[in-house]
């Protein structure tokens, strides 16, 4: 049986056993290659075939009983047995076949797979690169924020080899670097300058450091060669070191009244040798004071108290006390005080205290006058005339002193339930304005006050010394003239005898203080206070002029800087009737001369006599008035008033107007 | 500074001096401090200033006025009378300065010149040339000096316009009254006679007849065809309808109504109408205790002022009219514009520089403010 198999399996697959005998284990997988798949489908079909005729032929010859055909059906088996052996040959290969397409599908796969990874890569480069390419266009260059010269500048100024035109006219790049170049050129040079200023500077800087240390190492040398001097300077009686002191005190002195002292002293050097200028008070409260931060702090229940009234004594007087103390602290004036002296040419010296009220911020002066040893200053008419409440009225106009410079301190007053600063000026002084500018303040309305400039105080300096002076002189000169005129003599001095006759027939009766009250009360006098020219701040005398039964009333209105304002004079005469301004033009006219023409009155120099010129001048005219009616009159019997007077017309123009000047040539009056 | 200094103390100003009037005053008295007080000699001159004269432009629409300074101010009547008139318009429209030697008291217009005289020479301008204000002397007159010490004023100047001549009277402190002929310039007569200067000349009958008063206390009647001696002399003083010895017997104005023979004059007697034929006094003008410096006829009435301030409308038998207050207290000259009827006005001026203004002779309208 196994010789049939192995025939059998010979012819099957003797051409594939020759082959394979090499190798025997791959002897199928070679042999799958050889053979078609088509070729072993068929074989296989015709295999089931033939076991499928052997089976059929088996069961045929088993159906035939009686024959002994068991031979034969042996052999059949052998036979379809033999075919599987074909079947399970073409199995194998089967499966050989499908292992080798399975490898070859996965190997083709994985080939697939490679080139994919390619791709993502190849794509992953591609974005990177396109990534480079937007920065590098993004790129910002430094030179864009540098200021350049503008282009036409630039090849105006920068040198051929930098700017090369030729180049840069066209290509804006190499332009741009080419200004560049410039740029730097120049930064360079610049450079270069800032350094060499450096050095200048500290060059500089050490030179002042030495000449510094030279400056502080004279100071002891100085020191020890003044120490020195003394004797010689007591010697020679050269109050050097008292002047250096003073100053030394100035630096304690509050900023306003530092400038009025040295601006005062300045100008007492340059110009003035009889003003006296130095420093008072208290030196160690002005140190203490300057340590330490005055105050005045909120009374917020001032109104409160003011309004309370006082329940029981202990109350008042705690609230008398509270009220005291804040007075004190709002109106405390600085320890040191600047005293100046104003000596005038007859003796007499005007001393002015100035203080710095610290709270209140304002400067006040008081006022004493000496006079000089052979004047007359006793007089009752004029006695407040050299007071210290009055003598520096007006010194510039409206300049009374009676109210703070200061806005500000109304309130403040008002504030710390004080009266007003009127009330406290015998206190304090006067806080005239002339006395602020002195102190280089300043006060605008409704200001606070600026700061202290000895600009101020300088320009107003020498005006005011010299009004001040002049103040003394023509205030001593009236009170002479009043009390002259209180004695009932006309003081007319001897440079100005030639403007009057020698005789004078009428004579003042007296001279006495009147009032605004009543001057205004007088119709004749209206005129004047409705022309402004006469107030109520001003100074009325009245005086009484006679002649036989005649009577000359003579009000004078003198304002306080007399006798730049010249006294203003209103006449009313008695003399049968009465006579004014009002009814009578001669009146008028005689007021017409010294009201008007006082020039005449006047010499150049000195206008102090003015009062005294004016009042012989109206006595003059008074008699002229007198001796010219009484010539007009057709009275009889013996006229009461002779002629005394020499004029050759008693009347002219259509006013009549009486011959009121006098011709001291001649001696004889004329008319106007 | 001052203005600030002022400012900031002009509330509160009072004087020490009169400290028992402070306490009582200090605090009602506040607004007579804030009047400015200005008394500077202008402010002096312009409280001192008389109106001597005043004198209507031919045209009817200016007034000139001159005062004791010397100047002479030109106001504009259109624009004072006009109906919005303001006091900023009640100014002189311009002024110059005309004598450099004193008062002027007397105006006198022309056709063409404003003839101005006083202190110094009489002086002639053209009134365009005041009108552009450019005013220059044309000519001038000098008085004859009578003495060293005797300052010859012209105290009136009368123009006597008539068909074939043109004459200029002037009334002269040295008793004289000279006349001149306008056109040639030529000095045609002198009248003298009055022993004492002349206040006031009167023409009528063409100029033929004159009157003068005098301080002498006469008025004389010349006849101009025989001007060497006067005619008449009339002397008020001596009449006891109208002397008042305590006032002199100085005659300060004279007029003659053109018409009848009438004749008014006054001053220190009293002012009395005259008949020119008989010479004898008819009627008297009261004004007690008051002397009269200005008189003249219009229509029916005489229009008198002097001492008083008030105007005095009187009628011919003696009755008074009207009397008109006016701000000068002393009256030297009333003038009526007959130039042109819209302007028709009296005028008022004496010892104040303002200058009244009435527009129906029945009130002051507005004064004139002399500048």
């Amino acid at each position: 049986m196994f010789e049939k198999i192995s025939r059998a399996e010979e012819n099957i697959s003797y051409q594939a056993l020759l082959e394979s005998k090499s190798g025997l284990f791959y002897a199928e997988e070679e042999e799958v290659d050889s053979h078609d798949p088509q070729n072993d489908l068929t074989t296989f079909g015709k295999t089931c075939e033939e076991i499928r005729t052997a089976m059929t032929e088996i069961r045929k010859l088993k159906e035939k009983k009686g024959k002994d055909n068991s031979e034969e059906i042996e052999e059949k088996k052998i036979n379809a047995t033999l075919q599987f052996v074909v079947l399970k040959k073409l199995n194998r290969l089967a499966h050989v076949r499908c292992k080798k397409v399975r490898d070859a599908t996965s190997e083709a796969k994985q080939r697939i797979d490679q080139y994919h990874l390619q791709l993502q890569n190849l794509l992953y480069e591609t974005m990177h690169l396109e990534k480079e390419i937007t920065r590098c266009l993004e790129f910002k260059s430094k030179d864009e924020e540098i200021e350049l010269v503008s282009t036409t500048e630039f090849y105006k100024e920068a040198p051929k080899d930098i700017s090369r035109p030729e180049v840069t006219q066209s290509d804006s790049h190499q332009r741009t670097l080419a200004r560049l170049d410039w740029e730097l050129e120049q930064r360079k040079g610049l450079d270069q300058k800032l350094k060499e200023a450096k050095d200048n500077k500290e060059k500089l800087e050490q030179e002042i450091k030495t000449k510094q240390e030279y400056l502080e190492n004279l100071q002891p040398k100085l020191n020890t060669i003044l120490q020195s001097t003394k004797p010689v300077q007591e010697y020679l009686g050269m109050p050097f070191d008292q002047i250096r002191e003073q100053h030394q005190t100035a630096c304690h002195l509050p900023h306003p009244l530092y400038v009025l002292y040295m601006q005062s002293s300045a100008y007492k050097q340059a110009c003035d040798k009889h003003l006296e200028v130095r420093i008072d008070g208290d030196l160690q409260a002005a140190k203490s004071i300057k340590s330490s931060v005055t105050e005045i702090d909120e009374d917020s229940d001032s109104d409160q108290e003011d309004q309370e009234k006082p329940s029981s004594k202990r109350r008042r007087k705690t609230s008398d006390s509270r009220v005291s103390d804040r007075k004190n602290r709002a109106l405390q004036r600085h320890p040191l005080s600047v005293v100046m002296e104003i000596k005038c040419r007859d003796g007499g010296c005007l001393h002015l205290t100035f203080h710095y009220q610290m709270s209140l911020e304002i400067i006040t002066v008081n006022t004493k006058f000496q006079s000089g040893p052979d004047n007359v200053t006793a007089s009752i008419s004029g006695g407040d005339l050299l007071s210290a409440e009055s003598v520096l009225n007006d010194i510039y106009p409206g300049d009374h002193g009676n109210t703070t410079p200061n806005p500000a301190n109304q309130y403040e007053l008002r504030r710390l339930g004080l009266r007003d600063f009127t009330y406290y000026i015998p206190e304090l002084g006067r806080p005239y304005l002339w006395a602020q500018w002195l102190g280089g303040l300043q006060f605008l309305d409704h200001d606070s006050p600026l700061k202290a400039q000895s600009s101020i105080s300088s320009a107003h300096m020498q005006q005011t010394v010299r009004l001040l002076r002049r103040r003394i002189r023509s205030r001593t000169s009236l009170l002479q003239q009043l009390a002259s005129l209180e004695r009932g003599s006309v003081q007319v001095i001897r440079e100005y005898l030639p403007l009057f006759p020698a005789k004078m027939v009428a004579h003042l009766v007296s001279w006495k203080r009147s009032t605004y009250e009543d001057f205004s009360v007088l119709p004749h006098s209206r005129p004047a206070i409705t022309a402004g020219l006469a107030g109520e701040s001003d100074l009325y005398f009245t005086a009484i002029v006679e002649r036989c039964s005649a009577k000359m009333t003579v009000q004078v209105v003198l304002t306080a800087n007399y006798p730049e304002v010249v006294p203003w004079f209103v006449v009313s005469v008695h003399w049968q009737t009465n006579r004014t301004a009002l009814n009578d033009s001669h009146i008028q006219a005689m007021e017409e001369e010294v009201n008007l023409h006082y020039h005449e009155l006047m010499k150049e120099k000195s206008h102090d006599q003015i009062l005294s010129n004016q009042m012989q001048r109206l006595m003059m005219c008074f008699d002229i008035y007198l001796e010219t009616e009484a010539q007009n009159m057709e009275s009889e019997g013996p006229m009461e008033i002779s002629k005394e007077k020499v004029f050759t017309r008693v009347t002219r123009g259509p006013n009549r107007t009486k011959p009121y000047m006098f011709s001291p040539e001649v001696g004889i009056f004329t008319h106007r | 500074m001052a203005a600030v200094a002022t400012g900031i103390l002009g509330s509160t100003c009072y004087f020490r001096f009169n400290i028992g009037n402070l306490n009582l005053n200090g605090k009602k008295k506040k607004s007579t401090d804030l009047i400015l007080q200005d008394r500077s000699l202008a402010a002096r001159k312009q409280y001192h200033t008389s109106v001597f004269a005043q004198c209507f432009s031919p045209c009817g629409k200016f007034l000139a006025a001159a005062n004791n300074h010397g100047s002479i101010a030109i106001f504009s009547l259109t624009t004072a009378l006009s109906p919005d008139s303001t006091e900023a318009l009640w100014k002189p429209v311009y002024s110059f300065k005309a004598s450099e030697e004193g008062a002027i008291f007397c105006l006198a217009s022309s056709d063409i010149f404003l003839i101005s005289g006083g202190n110094g020479p009489i002086c002639a301008w053209k009134w365009s040339d005041i009108l552009n204000k450019s005013p220059k002397v044309i000519w001038s007159w000098a008085i004859p000096k009578k003495g060293p010490f005797y300052q010859t004023e012209v105290n009136t100047i009368v123009i006597d316009k008539q068909e074939t001549q043109c004459r200029l009277y002037a009334g002269c402190g040295d008793n004289n009254v000279y006349v001149w002929d306008l056109e040639t310039g030529e000095q045609l007569v002198t009248l003298s006679g009055h022993d004492n200067y002349i206040h006031s000349v009167s023409l009528k009958n063409k100029g033929q007849m004159c009157a003068t008063a005098s301080e002498d206390g006469t008025v004389k009647l010349w006849d101009m065809r025989h001007p060497s001696a006067a005619e008449h002399t009339l002397e008020p003083y001596k009449n006891q309808l109208c002397a008042r010895p305590e006032f002199g017997r100085w005659l300060g104005c004279v007029a003659m109504e053109t018409g009848d023979d009438w004749l008014v004059c006054g001053g220190g007697p009293k002012m009395s109408l005259w008949h020119l034929r008989s010479l004898e006094a008819t009627t008297v003008f009261d004004t007690p205790a008051v002397c009269q410096k200005t008189v003249m006829f219009y229509e029916d009435t005489i229009i008198s002022a002097g001492g008083e301030p008030y105007v005095n409308h009187w009628y011919v038998n003696g009755d008074q009219k009207s009397r008109i207050p006016c701000t000068p207290t002393n009256v030297f000259s009333v003038v009526v514009n007959t130039a042109l009827n819209s302007h028709k006005v009296l005028c008022t001026a004496g010892n104040r520089p303002k200058i009244d203004v009435c527009t129906n002779f029945g009130y002051k309208a507005f004064s004139l403010t002399f500048s």
